[in-house]
């Protein structure tokens, strides 16, 4: 699950960071000249700063590889079922709630009065897509739900005093 | 560092910077009790009236940036003073703006319902299904407006100081020593480079949000104006995004100031420095887009850069400034007191918070984390660790060379109970992002709760960390001039 990825990799940065600050903090109280250290550290520097540039540069290439915002490619005679989206203070407009397993769908979302946010959240409550619902706008989603159940439509854009009871259902079968 | 002459002058400088730092100290404790009652209230511990809980989330974040702000702009005001002439009369006059547009925002959220959050997303300030109406959103994004012209106009003087002395903002940021017109031996100071960067990104972020608030104010008076809510999302997030940002620009120059004299090191600007600078005065600009990954009716080319860029931009800090400040420090024989121990770990929290933004502004992870309670996450660690820490780090040094004030042990209980805190609020935020729990929701399911209540209970350690902070610099107002002066600044290393 990307979450739990993207709190690994955050976790382990985070207390490598704690640990190089503790490190240094640690080695204060100790009394050298700055000129060596300034010498020694530079150079270190220019290593790091290169690592850590490329590091950037491969995590973003391999992450931009694949974006929600691409339509699939869908194989023929499998066309996808369009689902119109209306959010509206404080409630979900859906034309189809009910779906199969590796049936692909897009949704088309947008809203009729101000800006709110499409979150599709699974029977474990796990956020597994979502889009803007925008006035005047329509945003999709793309999406083949792979198991049964009873998936969530919450709302992820305060839009006024309701917005947490702001709830849809989608019902996905075998 | 240059010291003024006239020992009159800078017991009216300190008396001016340190009403800005009372009163952004004072806001962002009182905002801090809101975060907790909104927490219990997501914890399932306190009922709190939905109407009641939203109203408490707009004050929450207005109160957090402006009281953050206004602190950071004094500490970025009291050092720039020492290089440039800036104009004492526009420092009053912001802070006068400033309450006159706090009181209004006050009236409108408590008086009048007014709870569209500080983003006030168009259109709805005028759309708020019967919960609030033409007074509280006249009160709020009026309130808002004098906040930021007030704010605009010490960005132009601070922009008209530097140029007055540099000839131009470019030189400000020293691109005539990147090009090698200049050497780097009379390259600008790391607080002029870092003021001039954000007085570049600062007016631009407010004239953004000026119009749009003037776009909303329009829509609210008269519905049938209307406008595109793409473009006003942009303005909103061009100008909320830079503006939160710029706290901590402001903030990390009271980092560059003090840590020298606590070290007996140089941290002057260099060749890299400058490019590094240059780089976060163009990144910070554009990448509020990473605000808007999930409205794939942009252009695509916007996200994805607004993806790369937000990566690069954690590079100068990484590279340059948390670097230097690992590097002023190791051994040095600092000696460690509040002001310098405060400052390090601030250093500390900017850093740290920076991880969980660049995770969250990866297209693919935003898709499953954007809006959820991850991004509070971040920007709690960021700002409460980071920029918050910067001003009382600065706040216990203005004590410490404006009075001679000692510190005790119920300080050092304050800096640890603060830390703790913080980090305690931070991680029961990511948690709950990691279990995908939606921000700005004024109730939980009960799989939601337990980070909630385990952030409040870190909020109340923050709180009282930041009371005791209070209390001392309550003391330092009180004895100030009485024993010592920064004119006479104390040898600190």
């Amino acid at each position: 699950m990307v979450q739990t990825v993207a709190w690994i990799v955050s976790l382990i940065f985070m207390l490598l960071i704690a640990a190089v600050f503790g490190f240094v903090a640690f080695k204060s109280k100790e009394k050298r000249d700055y000129e060596p250290i300034k010498k020694k550290w530079y150079k270190a520097r220019t290593f790091y700063g290169a690592t850590l540039a490329v590091v950037m540069l491969v995590l973003t290439i391999y992450t931009l590889r694949e974006l929600p915002y691409n339509q699939p490619v869908y194989s023929a005679g499998n066309d996808p079922t369009i689902v119109d989206v209306e959010a509206i203070q404080f409630g979900w407009k859906m034309s189809e709630t009910e779906f199969k397993v590796d049936e692909p769908i897009e949704f088309h979302v947008t809203s009729t009065d101000v800006t709110h946010g499409f979150g599709i959240y699974d029977s474990e409550l796990n956020l597994i897509a979502q889009t803007q619902a925008m006035p005047d706008y329509t945003n999709k989603v793309y999406i083949t739900f792979d198991k049964p159940g009873t998936y969530e439509v919450l709302c992820l854009e305060y839009c006024g005093l309701a917005h947490h009871l702001m709830i849809g259902k989608i019902e996905v079968t075998e | 560092m240059v010291t003024a002459i006239n020992t009159g002058d800078f017991k009216s400088k300190n008396s001016l910077i340190a009403t800005y730092l009372i009163i952004g100290g004072l806001v962002i404790a009182v905002m801090m009790i809101f975060g907790i009652l909104m927490l219990l209230a997501q914890g399932g511990v306190l009922d709190l009236p939905p109407a009641a809980f939203y109203q408490f989330l707009t004050i929450h974040g207005t109160g957090m940036i402006g009281g953050a702000a206004l602190a950071a702009s004094a500490v970025m005001w009291y050092f720039l003073s020492n290089y440039v002439e800036l104009s004492k009369k526009v420092f009053k006059l912001n802070l006068i703006l400033s309450l006159i547009g706090v009181v209004m925002v006050i009236i409108g959220v408590f008086s009048f319902k007014y709870a569209s959050a500080w983003t006030f997303l168009y259109p709805l300030p005028a759309l708020s299904g019967g919960a609030w109406g033409v007074t509280g959103a006249l009160l709020y994004l009026v309130g808002m407006l004098i906040l930021g012209v007030g704010f605009l106009l010490l960005y132009i003087d601070t922009g008209r100081a530097i140029i007055k002395k540099h000839g131009s903002l470019g030189k400000g940021l020293g691109w005539d020593v990147i090009s090698g017109k200049r050497a780097e031996k009379d390259a600008p100071s790391p607080t002029v480079v870092a003021s001039t960067m954000v007085t570049i990104v600062n007016v631009t972020a407010l004239t953004a949000g000026a119009t749009v608030l003037i776009m909303n104010i329009i829509n609210v008076v008269n519905p049938a104006f209307t406008f595109d809510p793409l473009l006003a999302k942009n303005l909103t997030y061009a100008f909320g995004h830079i503006f939160a940002n710029s706290i901590i620009y402001m903030g990390v120059i009271a980092v560059y100031e003090i840590l020298p004299r606590y070290t007996n090191r140089p941290w002057k600007s260099n060749r890299p420095f400058l490019i590094a600078w240059t780089m976060s005065t163009a990144f910070t600009l554009v990448i509020y887009t990473h605000h808007m990954l999930m409205d794939s009716v942009m252009p695509k080319w916007m996200l994805i850069m607004g993806q790369v860029l937000s990566y690069a931009n954690g590079l100068p800090v990484l590279v340059i400034t948390a670097y230097g400040a690992l590097m002023i420090v190791y051994k040095s024989g600092i000696k460690w007191d509040m002001a310098s121990g405060l400052i390090f770990m601030s250093m500390f929290g900017w850093v740290v918070g920076v991880v969980p933004a660049i995770v969250d502004a990866t297209i693919v992870v935003n898709h499953v984390m954007h809006n959820t309670k991850w991004v509070p996450g971040h920007f709690h660690m960021y700002m409460g660790l980071g920029a918050v820490v910067m001003i009382f780090g600065f706040i216990y040094y203005l004590s410490k060379v404006d009075s001679g004030l000692q510190t005790n042990g119920l300080d050092k209980i304050g800096f640890i109970s603060y830390t703790l805190g913080i980090i305690s609020v931070s991680v029961g935020f990511l948690i709950s992002g990691a279990i995908s729990t939606p921000r700005r929701w004024a109730t939980h399911f009960p799989e939601w709760m337990a980070p909630a209540v385990f952030g409040a209970i870190g909020g109340v350690l923050a709180v009282l960390g930041l009371i005791i902070f209070i209390i001392h610099f309550i003391r330092y107002v009180k004895v100030r001039g009485i024993s010592g002066s920064d004119i006479n600044e104390q040898k600190l290393a």
